[in-house]
């Protein structure tokens, strides 16, 4: 447990080393001032404009949830682009063979950020929020993306060599927040095609709480995590 | 204190490490010898826990690596071929952080002192040259005291003062009792450090044996000598246990016509290339 600590102590101390890092990690309070303040604004300028009574806000549930996605997605970002350095300098090797081994190393960096991505979420939602959110909800949706987001940082550090290639993957990787959007554009069962994204089950079970929801989800985000896994403990076990 | 039986492993479908069976005793120096992709550090890497999808049996001290814990990492240190530190941390920094994850740990100044890098212990990593970083990353290994160490190529890339400076320490460790593997494709270093070596080749040991005997075993040493004989100088060799019957080097002595004389003890090279017919360069 000690090693653990320790070992998140020295993310902490390279997160604060690098700029852009640090950056990143205000992403999210950003966003949610600009969501929180900025759209509603908007809003009033174009129904003012198009002379309608709602443009916009027939969307801000899905602001809300693109605020619950990107939080736990910079801090999985941030922290991968670190794993990503330990890895070329042959330091994840060497913490393998300390008091830390492999699966301390795997909490202090993968385990603990979950836990603080999924608090710092729940604070961005309730901050920031544009619609009402129940207690329940809230926790459930945070959860869920802080999990997803566990998968894009175990896919990023397995698809990726360096830093340089880490940036890459994790802009391709964005693609899964295309799911958010799938259930409110579109109806009927053209949208399941787009039930391989862990985030169209998230967005569409907070729009209608239908047992299938839930169970999707979970299915979809444990088989990702699955498949993801395979080549993480490959590369890991180098 | 190491015990491996009928180990086998590879990283592809074809076999690589195959029937590797030795022992290593407490308090000795065992060295892995072989030319490079032999599977020495493979080997390391399998000793120490790091690859687990092997065959046979490997126990350190009496643990299965193969279930290798947090106890089992207090009791060893690991200095792999790569130098593994964090660049933008200074040296001392970097000590501080590995020493930190074990319940108890060395001196840190006195253990940078000894491989003389008290001047640069506060430099940032990213700032030392290939040899610095390799001393850094050596007395890494040393940090908590560990009953047992292994040593990838301790002294690949080092010049000659730092080489020897990294070889008083390694005998210093012996000498309080601990047990070193060292892994090396240097038959000088083999030579003068270890008790006994393993000549790998392939991922298989092909002899095992203390560098004495096996030199030893090649038979006596040469001796070559040139004389003058009617103004012309000849050459000739002859084993050294044979000196008595060689008429031309004792008709040589008798008449003081020896030009040159000088004996040639086979390395351990010439017995790694005469038992596995490979060179270890
Ligand atoms: N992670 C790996 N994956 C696949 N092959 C590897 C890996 N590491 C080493 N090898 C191969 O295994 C062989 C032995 O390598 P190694 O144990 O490093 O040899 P040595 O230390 O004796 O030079 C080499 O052919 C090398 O290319
Ligand atoms: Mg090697």
């Amino acid at each position: 447990m000690k090693a653990i600590l320790t070992s998140f102590r020295m993310l902490l101390k390279q997160l604060s080393k690098d700029g852009m890092l640090i950056v990143l990690m205000f992403v999210p309070i950003l966003a949610g001032f600009f969501f929180r303040f900025g759209i509603p604004y908007l809003e009033g300028i174009i129904t003012q404009a198009m002379a309608q009574t709602s443009v916009l806000s027939d969307y801000y549930l899905l602001f809300d949830l693109f605020l619950a996605t990107i939080t736990p997605y910079m801090f999985c970002f941030a922290v991968t682009m670190t794993m990503l350095d330990e890895y070329d300098k042959h330091i994840i090797g060497h913490l393998t063979i300390t008091p830390l081994t492999k699966n301390g190393y795997i909490i202090s960096r993968l385990g603990i950020s979950t836990i603080i991505s999924f608090l710092v979420s729940l604070l961005v939602v309730t901050f920031f929020s544009l619609t009402e959110w129940t207690l329940g909800k809230l926790i459930c949706v945070c959860f869920l993306t802080s999990v997803l987001c566990i998968g894009v940082a175990m896919f990023i550090f397995t698809k990726s060599r360096n830093k340089v290639e880490g940036i890459a993957v994790a802009k391709l990787s964005g693609i899964v927040m295309l799911g958010l959007i799938v259930p409110f554009f579109l109806s009927g069962n053209v949208q399941f095609l787009f039930g391989l994204f862990p985030t169209f089950w998230i967005a569409r079970l907070t729009i209608e709480t239908d047992i299938l929801s839930y169970v999707m989800v979970i299915t979809v985000s444990v088989a990702w995590i699955m498949g993801v896994k395979i080549g993480f403990d490959r590369k890991m076990a180098q | 204190m190491i015990k491996v039986k009928d180990l086998a492993f590879s990283y592809t479908p074809k076999p690589f490490i195959e029937n590797v069976t030795f022992e290593v005793n407490n308090g000795e120096i065992f060295g892995f010898l072989g030319p490079s992709g032999a599977g020495k550090s493979t080997l390391q890497k399998i000793l120490t826990g790091v690859l687990r999808h092997y065959t046979g049996s490997v126990s350190v001290n009496g643990v299965n690596v193969k279930s290798a814990n947090a106890a089992f990492y207090e009791m060893i240190g690991v200095d792999f071929e790569y130098p593994s530190l964090y660049e933008k941390l200074s040296g001392n920094e970097n000590l501080i952080y590995f020493a930190s994850l074990y319940k108890n740990h060395r001196d840190i100044d006195a253990l940078i002192k000894s491989v003389g890098l008290q001047f640069d212990a506060n430099k940032r990593v990213y700032e030392y040259s290939k040899g610095m970083k390799s001393r850094l990353n050596f007395i890494k290994a040393l940090l908590h005291n560990p009953e047992i160490l292994f040593l990838d190529e301790p002294t690949n890339g080092l010049d000659p003062s730092n080489a020897l400076m990294m070889k008083d320490i390694i005998r210093l460790e012996k000498s309080k009792g601990k047990t070193i593997i060292l892994t090396t494709h240097n038959m000088q270093d083999a030579t003068e450090l270890c008790d006994r070596v393993a000549f790998i080749v392939d991922g298989k040991i092909r002899t095992i044996g203390t560098p004495r005997n096996l030199i030893m075993s090649r038979g006596a040493a040469q001796i070559t000598y040139s004389y003058i004989d009617e103004s012309l100088e000849k050459f000739a060799s002859v084993s050294i246990d044979s000196t008595a019957i060689d008429p031309s080097l004792l008709a040589a002595i008798s008449c003081n016509k020896l030009s040159s004389i000088h004996s040639s003890e086979p390395s351990l090279n010439d017995i790694f290339i005469e038992i596995t017919g490979r060179s270890l360069q």
